[in-house]
């Protein structure tokens, strides 16, 4: 199985991580000191634009650039897709509630559902709610880092369109999406 | 709660929905909630324990950092050999605390020191020599008087103070290195080949999963993101090439020839080297025997040989594979195969050199035990075999016998005398150990090997590597990417290796203990300049391919090795005495005497004669014939288990298609709903228009009866079809009088009338109205065609009109109250109504709304105007009417009105078949066509049908009759009039009121007849319906066969 990588240490300090802040959404009331770290990191990352005080609840949005840059998504090859797809107004900036919910669905505790529907998005370059074929592509080449030939890429999206394309449309739908992702064995373990 | 975290809702919507939900669990749960959070807690904790302790486990995996990393740059294919190469280490790890413990510690602990018997020393000619670096090189000196090898070994049955039994432990320890080996290899095995069956199955979405799920999200640092896009990329191109693999195109006869002249060509290498190796054995055993004095060359003769044929030999079948061009995998397997057999036939020519060997030595020792036996010397030889005490002399007269002997048995040999006899001189009695030399060849060979590996790495790879670099600016052509290159990590050959290597620990480790821990050593060393090669001087193989998940293959020849390997080793055992002079089992006939010595001695007399008994034929023949039978009893199974699992996975397969080709239908029948839904407005108008001409057409042979009363009548018997037929048409027409009351009452006449005159009529209404308005979605559509300006205000005032409806509230429940056993008979059959409409209306207003405009064009556009002309004139006429009717009498007089309710129920039976005399009325109407002029009379006429009607009570068994004949009349009833109908019916409709309100008492029954009545027209409608919409018709039939048993 190519799963698991070098970087296996890296990876499970950053889960413990993530574990901490996750719970923000699923236990709001029992665990408020989470919300509260996470709240930290929100806050550590543009010091001078978040307030340290929450209660007012102030309409205050981080841009994608900063976001982009926390360790847990520097090195992801869809780190703007991931923020653009929970940012409410699609552009990559988020807010605190955003944030949080983008922690919440990366964390492990996420229902598979959740983070299916998420995954989707984030793969749906264009948001035009299918997995196109150009989608599959920035998604290969983002995720290979453009070494593979282009014949090698088309063959790749071919054979992805033929294999989870239920319906015959010629590319996949949510439904198609799911149904795939269900079936594999580490989407849980790996992805997100 | 937990519901809220599934939801892909932003997290604004998500704070509302939990506060909200908060608060209604706060109301209703209390304190239940403090200690689920501790569980939730304690949980939470658990977890971060296990994973803290998985992560303390991971560091302890030895070289997992570095195998994942190989992997990630070169590929499952070669990560599997790391991985093989590390599962073999720690087997190995186990056999050396095996030996070392149980054999060799104790030795060394409790037996006798070194120098104190004469096996333990060296012998005087020879400790000059000791430290030599040539003897010590072929492990002769103080190496081979040490514990490395079996000849240092005691022989005494116990050692140190607790009596430690080391020869039983020797022998038990060096048949519990095979067992334990076998065990572990097979249980892998099985694992794996569980493993493989389990994952074999979900190789549908390779592509996919390499896609999506490839990213480990959970990745932090550069560098590790870097190997992650390199495995990507690996997984993707190994996928490509399984894809392209199954897609080449083979050209038969081209291949199949290449492939006959490769395997000739295999052959005949392995024939070659085999017989160089034989050869070279074969000379170094004469030269062994011919010659005094051996070079360094002459000593190690055999073993380079070996080697470098087992180094060269590889690469060829490399290029002949290539000829071949079988799938990577295949391919690789084999030149698995290949080499293994090269390896062979090494080993096996080596092992046969060996044996002879041993075989000469310990046939002399026979002699020598012959002689004893025989001759005068026997004491002394006696002497020697008890004590292992040997005195100059009697080595003496050992070596004198040794001579004589010598001399006799080789008298018929050409061989010089002489020389045979020297050869023997020179040895000493410790000399004739076979069982050290064994050892000594096996730690040598070892040695070597390992020697050749690092001098191959070195130059093959590093020396290659680094000339490549630095000397590819400088050259005349390209080095890296033309000739010499780069070299490519051959998993073949060094797999192969791996398992030569390990069975030749396996070979020798019953006559030297310490070969495990050697070969530990070895290994790690292995490991680690492996490694380090592969990512500093390798290119990845151009044709990445994924390794077989499981690595069987590796393991059964693996298995097949240890197989061959333990032959020898067993052979020797039972079949040579061991040496006289040295080593634990001396002075015994064969080495697995010790246990049944042991057993005798040290066991009671009763466990004795058991064994004897167990080990008798009586009983291990039956035991052998019983397990033989329980393997093909287990092997059947298997077959049978394969042979279901081979059906089940058709049967997913099968199944997966099908889900396919499902939804591929679905989609494309969505499709054509879409086109269709222009077609079938038609196909339902004619539906309609058929139906309406079955009303018309019934009533044609009764139609004298009474034709004035048309329009009363007309209107009465549309309110009933609609409430027992949910078809379109109908039902459109029954929202009318709902629908049109108000808009009639607000547009033309003031209303306030119109509601309080309704409510009496209610009473006999109430199973109808809630299917009414239930029906009004589907309705939408139809009546929007004939009154498009007011329509959807119509439907709304049908939903919302409040006071209407709660008319019907009260009264149904005033009439519960009063008539009970009565309005229960009818309820159940409203309800089942209001079933049926729904699920029809459902149906319908998903075709409505591209249905309505043609409908409308087509079919209306001439008659609307007709029709409105109409509507008003009708609404005109009705107004009065409502005004005489004798209604509000009624709603005064409730109480009357129910019992005469009461009364007709009563006579149900009866006016069901008084119903169809009714439907006779309109039959003359539509003869007519032509309402208009009638309805003006209707008023008129309604008390003379009210009459009509209690006649109609006196005579019910002809109208059954003719309800029975009327059945096929619809469905041939020509479509002439369809369209002059439709506009005649839902004109009628709005004067339902009018007709329906005086008749009151009777009216009820009359509703309810009809509708029975209604429904054998309407079924025989349906039939030339059947063809869209099976379930309907079914539905439809059950409710008039309920009627029936009501009657």
């Amino acid at each position: 199985m190519p799963s698991e990588q070098a970087g296996f240490f890296v990876k499970r300090k950053i889960s413990h991580k993530i574990q901490l802040y996750n719970v923000y959404s699923s236990t709001y009331s029992l665990l408020r000191d989470q919300n509260t770290l996470l709240h930290g990191r929100y806050h550590e990352m543009a010091p001078n634009v978040v307030p340290m005080d929450y209660t007012k609840d102030p309409d205050v949005k981080l841009p994608m650039q900063l976001i982009i840059n926390m360790p847990e998504l520097k090195e992801n090859p869809f780190k703007e897709r991931i923020v653009e797809s929970f940012s409410e107004d699609g552009e990559g900036s988020l807010s605190f509630n955003d944030f949080v919910d983008m922690f919440s669905v990366l964390s492990e505790m996420a229902p598979r559902e959740l983070k299916a529907i998420y995954a989707f998005k984030i793969y749906d370059f264009n948001t035009d709610n299918f997995i196109c074929k150009a989608d599959l592509e920035k998604t290969l080449n983002k995720l290979t880092r453009e070494e593979l030939t282009a014949e090698e890429i088309t063959l790749v999206c071919e054979k992805v369109i033929e294999e989870a394309d239920m319906d015959g449309d010629g590319k996949l739908g949510f439904a198609d999406f799911e149904n795939m992702i269900s079936k594999a064995p580490d989407f849980l373990r790996y992805y997100f | 709660m937990s519901n809220i975290r599934c939801r892909p809702w932003p997290m604004r919507q998500k704070l509302r929905a939990l506060r909200q939900a908060k608060e209604i669990v706060l109301k209703y749960e209390g304190r239940l909630t403090r200690t689920r959070g501790y569980q939730a807690a304690g949980a939470e904790l658990w977890k971060k324990f296990i994973r803290l302790a998985y992560n303390f486990v991971v560091i302890f995996i030895p070289w997992e950092m570095r195998i994942k990393k190989i992997e990630s740059h070169f590929g499952s294919g070669v990560a599997s050999y790391f991985i093989f190469l590390r599962w073999l280490f720690g087997i190995n790890i186990v056999l050396t605390i095996m030996t070392g413990a149980f054999v060799v510690l104790p030795e060394l602990l409790a037996g006798a020191p070194f120098g104190s018997t004469v096996s333990k020393t060296i012998p005087k000619e020879n400790i000059a020599s000791a430290q030599d670096l040539d003897t010590i090189w072929s492990l002769g000196g103080y190496l081979q008087y040490s514990v490395l090898f079996y000849g240092y070994y005691g022989r005494d049955r116990k050692i140190g103070k607790a009596g430690y039994r080391l020869p039983l432990a020797y022998f038990l320890v060096g048949m519990a290195v095979f067992a334990y080996s076998f065990i572990i290899l097979l249980k892998k095995m099985a694992k794996n080949s569980r493993m493989s069956l389990a994952s074999a199955s979900d190789e549908n979405y390779t592509f996919c999963w390499r896609l999506f799920c490839a990213w480990d999200y959970l990745i932090g640092n550069p560098e590790a993101a870097e190997s992650k896009a390199a495995a990507i990329v690996n997984s993707i191109r190994e996928a490509i090439l399984e894809e392209q693999e199954k897609k080449k195109s083979k050209n038969l006869a081209v291949t199949i020839s290449l492939r006959i002249i490769a395997n000739i060509l295999v052959l005949l290498s392995l024939a070659g080297s085999i017989y160089i190796i034989y050869f070279v054995v074969d000379r170094s055993q004469r030269l062994e025997r011919t010659k005094k004095e051996l070079t360094l060359w002459e000593k190690n003769e055999v073993s380079v040989v070996v080697s470098l044929i087992t180094m060269i030999a590889p690469s060829a079948f490399e290029l002949v594979a290539a000829l071949e061009m079988y799938h990577p995998r295949t391919t690789l397997r084999f030149q698995l195969a290949r080499v293994l057999v090269l390896y062979l036939g090494n080993l096996y020519s080596l092992i046969i050199a060996l044996l002879d060997k041993v075989d000469s030595m310990s046939v002399t020792d026979s002699d020598v035990n012959n002689n004893a036996s025989n001759s005068t010397i026997s004491l002394a030889t006696n002497a020697l075999s008890k004590d292992g005490n040997l005195t100059i002399p009697n080595v003496q007269i050992k070596r004198n016998g040794f001579v004589t002997l010598e001399e006799h048995r080789t008298q018929g040999l050409t061989d010089s005398l002489v020389n045979q006899t020297i050869y023997f001189n020179t040895q000493n009695p410790q000399d004739q150990c076979w069982e050290t030399y064994v050892g000594q060849e096996m730690l040598k060979l070892s040695i070597i090997d390992m020697i050749f590996t690092v001098a191959s790495i070195l130059l093959i790879d590093f020396f290659r590597g680094l000339c490549v670099r630095y000397l590819s600016d400088c050259w005349c052509w390209d080095l890296e990417s033309k000739f010499p290159e780069y070299g490519e990590f051959k998993i073949a050959e060094n797999v192969l290796h791996l398992v030569y290597n390990q069975g030749m620990i396996w070979m020798g480790a019953f006559f030297s203990p310490c070969l495990p821990a050697f070969n530990v050593l070895k290994l790690i060393g292995l490991m680690y300049l492996r490694s380090w090669a592969v990512l500093t001087c390798n290119v990845p193989h151009q044709q990445v391919f994924r390794a077989s998940r499981s690595n069987n293959f590796y393991l059964a020849m693996l298995l097949f090795m240890l197989f061959l390997c333990m032959l020898p080793t067993i052979f020797a055992i039972a079949r040579y005495k061991p040496s006289l002079s040295c080593g634990p089992f001396s002075g015994q006939e064969k080495i697995y005497d010790i246990v049944s010595e042991t057993i005798q001695n040290d066991f009671p007399t009763w466990f004795n004669t058991v064994i004897t008994y167990i080990s008798s034929p009586v009983v291990v023949l039956p035991a052998l014939l019983l397990l033989f039978m329980l393997i093909y009893y287990l092997q059947s199974i298997a077959r049978s288990l394969k042979f279901t699992n081979n059906q089940l996975r058709m049967k997913i397969q099968t199944e997966r298609t099908e889900d396919k080709k499902k939804v591929v239908q679905m989609a494309v029948a969505r499709i054509q709903n879409l086109d269709a839904n222009d077609k079938r407005p038609e196909q339902e108008t004619d539906i309609i228009s058929q139906e309406s001409s079955v009303w018309s057409s019934t009533p044609r042979k009764n139609g004298s009866v009474l034709n004035f009363e048309s329009p009363v009548s007309k209107g009465t018997r549309i309110q009933t079809i609609s409430q027992s037929v949910p078809q379109a048409v109908p039902t459109s027409d029954v929202v009318r009088p709902a629908n049109t009351t108000p808009t009639a009452s607000t547009s033309l006449t003031p209303a306030p009338s119109v509601s309080s005159v309704q409510k009496p009529r209610n009473d006999h209404i109430t199973n109808r109205y809630p299917s009414v308005v239930h029906r009004s979605a589907s309705e939408l559509c139809k009546t929007k065609p004939y009154t498009p300006v007011t329509f959807k205000k119509h439907t709304e005032d049908v939903h919302s009109d409040p006071l209407f409806r709660k008319a019907i509230r009260q009264v149904n429940s005033d009439a519960l109250g009063a008539g009970a056993p009565v309005f229960l008979g009818c309820r159940p059959y409203a309800t089942r109504y209001f079933l049926v409409n729904e699920n029809e209306s459902r149906k319908k207003s998903l075709r409505s709304t591209s249905r309505l405009q043609r409908h409308f064009r087509k079919e209306e556009s001439g008659d609307i105007i007709e029709l409105y002309p109409r509507h008003i004139r009708r609404y005109v006429v009705r107004t009065p009417h409502q005004m005489y009717s004798p209604h509000p009498s009624e709603d005064e007089e409730d109480e009357e009105e129910l019992e005469k309710e009461f009364m007709n129920r009563s006579h149900r039976p009866r006016s069901l078949s008084d119903l169809h005399p009714a439907s006779r009325f309109y039959i003359g109407d539509h003869a007519d066509g032509h309402i208009l002029m009638s309805k003006d009379l209707g008023r008129v006429h309604y008390k003379s049908w009210d009459d009509g009607f209690e006649q109609d009570l006196d005579r019910p068994p002809y109208a059954y009759k003719k309800v029975h004949l009327n059945y096929p009349e619809p469905r041939v009833k020509p479509k002439s009039k369809q369209k002059l109908e439709q506009s005649l019916t839902e004109s009628d409709s709005i004067s339902i009121e009018s007709s329906s309100d005086p008749q009151n008492s009777s009216n009820d029954q009359y509703i309810q007849v009809i509708h029975t009545k209604d429904k054998y027209p309407k079924t025989g409608g349906k039939v030339t319906k059947k063809k869209s919409k099976n379930s309907v018709d079914l539905s439809m039939s059950e409710p008039s066969e309920l009627v029936c048993s009501n009657v």
